[in-house]
C-alpha cells in the first residue's frame, strides 16, 4: 500500500494546474494519469482561453469582467451557477498572469503585449492563444513547472505515468484513496490518501461522431459514480459545428474567430437566414451554429448531402499559417486539402462533456475529501451551453481552487482513514472483478458492444433529440449492458500491457454513462442550450439543472432550480475588481 | 465477393516469454481503416486484444502512436495506408515492454533532465514580439520519440540526450526570459553532450512535425563557438 496526503487523478490541465498548487500547499502528492500526462487531450486544445485583461495605460473600459461574465451566463442561457461563474471570471486573469510567468509561448502582438481573438457568443475579443497550439503551449509549461517542482522536492511529488484507475475508496463517505493498475507490469497497488482530486477529461468516447481521443470512455465519470457521488447535468452533451468531415478532428472555432465563413452546397452564407444567427453569424453560440448546420444539411442544402464548408481562403495564406498551422496541417494531413486555397468540409460532431460530477465553486463533491474539476466535473459554470475559450481557463481556475480545497480540508479535518482489513478487502475485490472478467466466456466482443452503442447515441442522443428515439436508445443500451454482463468475452487472458482487457473494463463505464445521458435527456422535456427535443422545442421556466444519483442500482434524477445571485452584480464586480488590482 | 483487405505484418515480442522477436501477419478490411493507426486498433479489437501498443488523440497532436512504419518513422495516426504490405516495428533504441509498446522512461528523464522550464530572472519582463517569433519554429515537438530512437548517438551512448532534449533546450536558450542561460549551456557542453551530434540528420528525417532538431542542435554548437 502506498500512503499519499492527495492523489490526483489525471494529468491532463486540470490536474498539473491542481499538482503545482499542491506542493506548493506542501502536501506528498501522487499524480495518477492513464497516459503520460504531455500525452493528454488538454494539448490536443487549439483556440484558446479567455480572460479580461487589461492593458498597460488602459482603464478596464473596453472590456470589463462583468462582460465576461454577462456573456457567458447569456450563451448558458441564464442557467450558470453565478457563485461558479463568478469564481471562473474573477479569477481568469490571474491564471494568465500566472501562466506568463511561467514563460508561456502565447501569441503577441507587435507592441509585445498577448494578442486577443475572438471566439463565438463573446462581445469582445477576450481569447488568449498560441497560435492554433494553445493547449500544447500551455500543457509544456504546467509540465515543466511540474518537473521543476519535482527536481526541488521529490519527496512531495511522485507521477505514476500509465496507471489505470479502478476503483474509488470511499467508505461511509469519506475519500479513501484508490486502487489503481499498472499498465506495463500488470500491477495493481492501492493508494490510501487524505484526500482525492479527480480531473479525468471528458467523456466523448461514448459517442462515435466524437472529437475526443481514445482515452476519453466515460470511465473517469463512472468511477466516482459507483463510489456514490452524484452527476449533474448530464444531458448537456456539447457539439462542436466544425468537425472535419469522415474524421474525428475539430477545427478550431478561431478559424470562424479569425474570419472564416460557413457555406451550405449552393455556396451560400447560411447562418445569415437563420433568425438565431443572423446577427452575429459564424460568431453565434456553439450550439445554434451547430443546429444550424444540421438543419441545413437535413433541408437538402449539404454539400454531397452530408456537411457544409468553412471557408478560410479570404483569410489569406500569411493569416492562415501565421494564425491558424494547426487548422492548415490537420487539413492536409486527414483530407488532403489545403485551406489556402480549398474550403474544408465539415459537419457538427461530440466535442465537450459539460455535464460531470456535482461540485460546488469550491470544488468539493458530496463525498468528504473529494474534489473535482475541470471538464469531468460540473459546478455549473458553462449552463446548458459552453463559450469557446472558457473550458481551459476552468481546468487553471478550478484546478488551482481543487488543490486549495484539498490542502485545507487535510488540515482541517481529522484523519480518519479506514484499517487495513478495509482496503485489502477492497483490493481483493477488483483482483476478482479483474478476473472475472478475463475468464468470462461470451460470444461477443467488447468491441462490438461499444460500436453498436456509438451508433445509437450518433442517432438518437445528438444535436436534435425527441421521447421516442430516446426511449429506443435506451432500450438499446440496456440489452447491451445485458450482453456486457453474460455474453461477452475478450480477447487474450492476461493482465500485463493488456489494453484490450483496460478497453473492456471501460466500455462498462461507457455504458452506464451512456444510459445516464440518454435517461436524462428524457427526463428533461424542454430545450435549452445544447439539449434540444423536437417533441419540446422551447424552454420552460426558470432554469433547472439535473442530478442524478445512482443507489442500489437504482438511479435517481432530481430537477433542482439554478442558484440565484446573492449580491447584485456590481457589488460583485467591484469586489472582483479591487481583486485583481 | 471477398472483401479487399490491407496486409500488415506487425512486430510481436513479449521479453517475459518469447525468445526471439518475430512478426505476425493480419488482413485488415479497407473499409475499416484508414490510417495505420485504425488499422491496429481493428487488429485489437477483432483479432488479437493483446496486441500492445499506446494511442490517444488520433489526431497527430499527443505523440502516444511514434513507431517504425515501412522503414520510416511516423505517427501511426498521421499515416495513410496503401495497397501491399504495412510492416510495423517499435520505435529503436529502447527496451520493448511488449510489442510496440516501448519503456519510455530514458527519453522523459534526458528530457527532463535539461530543466524544461523557464527561470525567470527577477521581474516580470513580458517576452518580446521578436523573441516569441523567434520561436515558432521550435514549439512544435509533441515529444513523440521518433527522433530520439533514429539518432544513433542515443543508441551508442545512454548519456547523450537526444534530438528532442536539445530542441527544447534550445527554446530556453533563445528566450531572452530565461535567467539560467549559463547553466544550461554546462549541462550540454560536456563529454556526453552536444559535440557528441554528429549531424547526420535521422532526427529530421524521423520528426513527423518538421521540426528540425538538427538545426536546433547545431544552432547551441555556434553558441557555444
Amino acid at each position: 500500500m502506498k500512503k499519499y496526503d492527495l492523489i490526483i487523478v489525471g494529468g491532463g490541465m486540470t490536474g498539473l494546474r491542481a499538482t503545482i498548487e499542491a506542493v506548493k500547499q506542501d502536501l506528498r502528492v501522487a499524480v495518477i494519469s492513464k497516459v503520460h500526462p504531455l500525452r493528454s487531450h488538454s494539448v490536443v486544445a487549439s483556440g484558446g482561453l479567455n480572460a479580461v485583461l487589461a492593458k498597460k495605460g488602459e482603464e478596464l473600459e473596453a472590456d470589463t469582467i462583468e462582460k465576461h461574465y454577462q456573456d457567458t451566463m447569456k450563451c448558458g442561457y441564464n442557467a450558470s451557477d453565478p457563485e461558479a461563474l463568478q469564481t471562473l471570471v474573477g479569477r481568469a486573469p490571474g491564471k494568465i498572469k500566472e501562466l506568463e510567468k511561467w514563460g508561456c509561448l502565447f501569441s503577441r502582438e507587435k507592441d509585445n503585449n498577448i494578442a486577443l481573438r475572438i471566439m463565438g457568443a463573446s462581445s469582445f475579443p477576450r481569447t488568449i492563444y498560441s497560435s492554433d497550439k494553445t493547449g500544447h503551449a500551455i500543457m509544456n509549461t504546467l509540465y515543466g513547472q511540474c518537473v521543476r517542482l519535482r527536481q526541488n522536492k521529490p519527496d512531495l511529488l511522485r507521477f505514476y505515468d500509465e496507471w489505470f484507475v479502478q476503483k474509488l475508496l470511499v467508505f461511509n463517505n469519506i475519500v479513501s484513496g484508490v486502487i489503481a493498475l499498472e499498465i506495463a507490469t500488470g500491477k495493481m497497488e492501492i493508494f490510501s490518501a487524505k484526500a482525492v482530486i479527480w480531473a479525468t477529461g471528458g467523456s466523448g468516447r461514448i459517442f462515435g461522431n466524437t472529437s475526443n481521443p481514445l482515452t476519453n470512455s466515460g470511465w473517469g465519470l463512472a468511477v466516482p459514480l459507483y463510489a456514490g457521488a452524484s452527476l449533474r447535468d448530464m444531458e448537456f452533451i456539447q457539439f462542436h459545428p466544425t468537425q472535419l468531415s469522415g474524421s474525428q478532428i475539430v477545427i478550431s472555432e478561431a478559424a470562424r474567430g479569425e474570419g472564416a465563413i460557413l457555406l451550405n452546397r449552393k455556396g451560400e452564407r447560411f447562418l445569415e437566414s437563420y433568425s438565431d444567427s443572423k446577427e452575429k453569424k459564424g460568431l453565434s453560440a456553439r450550439d445554434v451554429v451547430s443546429r444550424n448546420i444540421q438543419r441545413e444539411i437535413l433541408a437538402g442544402r449539404g454539400v454531397d448531402a452530408k456537411y457544409v464548408h468553412l471557408d478560410l481562403r479570404s483569410l489569406g495564406s500569411k493569416k492562415i499559417k501565421k494564425q491558424l498551422p494547426g487548422v492548415r496541417e490537420l487539413c492536409k494531413t486527414y483530407a488532403g486539402i489545403d485551406p489556402v486555397r480549398q474550403k474544408i468540409p465539415v459537419t457538427p460532431g461530440q466535442h465537450y462533456t459539460i455535464g460531470g460530477i456535482s461540485t460546488n465553486e469550491n470544488t468539493q463533491t458530496d463525498i468528504e475529501g473529494f474534489f473535482a474539476a475541470g471538464e469531468c466535473a460540473c459546478a455549473g459554470v458553462h449552463g446548458t451551453n459552453r463559450m469557446g475559450g472558457n473550458s481551459l481557463m476552468e481546468t487553471l481556475v478550478f484546478g488551482e481552487i481543487a488543490a486549495q480545497s484539498a490542502g485545507s480540508y487535510i488540515r482541517q479535518k481529522h484523519n480518519r482513514l479506514p484499517n487495513k482489513t478495509y482496503f485489502e478487502n477492497a483490493f481483493t475485490e477488483e483482483k476478482n472483478k479483474l478476473q472475472t472478467l478475463l475468464d468470462n466466456e461470451g460470444m461477443v466482443k467488447p468491441a462490438e458492444i461499444r460500436n453498436k452503442m456509438n451508433k445509437v447515441m450518433d442517432e438518437f442522443v445528438g444535436i436534435y433529440r425527441d421521447g421516442m428515439g430516446l426511449v429506443e436508445a435506451g432500450q438499446v443500451i440496456k440489452e447491451l449492458k445485458n450482453t456486457y454482463q453474460n455474453n461477452m468475452s475478450i480477447i487474450g487472458n492476461e493482465i500485463r500491457a493488456n489494453f484490450g482487457l483496460i478497453d473492456a473494463i471501460e466500455l462498462k463505464g461507457s455504458l452506464d454513462i451512456a444510459d445516464i445521458i440518454i435517461q436524462c435527456a428524457l427526463k428533461r422535456k424542454e430545450s435549452i442550450g445544447v439539449h434540444f427535443r423536437n417533441d419540446f422545442p422551447s424552454a420552460k421556466g426558470r432554469p433547472r439543472y439535473s442530478l442524478v444519483k445512482v443507489r442500489k442500482n437504482k438511479m435517481i434524477i432530481r430537477h433542482m432550480a439554478v442558484r440565484t445571485r446573492k449580491k447584485p452584480i456590481t457589488a460583485i464586480f467591484s469586489d472582483l475588481r479591487s481583486q485583481n488590482k | 465477393m471477398k472483401e479487399k483487405t490491407y496486409k500488415l505484418s506487425v512486430f510481436r515480442f513479449d521479453p517475459l516469454f518469447d525468445t526471439k522477436q518475430s512478426f505476425k501477419s493480419f488482413n485488415v478490411p479497407r473499409s475499416e481503416a484508414k490510417t495505420v493507426l485504425d488499422a491496429l486498433l481493428y487488429i485489437r479489437d477483432h483479432f488479437d486484444g493483446t496486441l500492445a501498443f499506446r494511442a490517444s488523440c488520433n489526431q497527430g497532436r499527443c505523440g502516444s502512436c511514434a513507431m517504425h512504419i515501412n522503414g520510416e518513422y511516423g505517427l501511426a495516426c498521421e499515416t495513410p495506408l496503401h495497397p501491399g504490405k504495412t510492416t510495423i516495428r517499435p520505435l529503436a533504441q529502447l527496451p520493448i515492454i511488449k510489442d510496440l509498446m516501448v519503456d519510455m522512461e530514458r527519453f522523459w528523464e534526458k528530457y527532463e533532465s535539461i530543466k524544461p522550464y523557464l527561470v525567470r530572472h527577477s521581474g516580470e519582463a513580458r517576452q518580446s514580439f521578436t523573441n516569441r517569433k523567434e520561436m515558432d519554429s521550435m514549439i512544435d515537438c509533441i515529444l513523440c520519440g521518433a527522433c530520439f530512437s533514429a539518432c544513433m548517438m542515443t543508441g551508442l551512448n545512454p548519456e547523450f540526450h537526444g534530438p528532442a532534449a536539445y530542441v527544447t533546450l534550445n527554446r530556453f536558450l533563445r528566450d531572452e526570459r530565461d535567467a539560467i542561460h549559463d547553466q544550461r549551456m554546462e549541462l550540454v557542453t560536456g563529454e556526453n553532450g552536444v559535440f557528441r551530434c554528429h549531424s547526420m540528420y535521422n532526427c529530421n528525417d524521423a520528426c513527423p512535425k518538421n521540426v528540425k532538431p538538427s538545426e536546433n542542435i547545431l544552432e547551441i554548437k555556434k553558441n557555444i563557438g
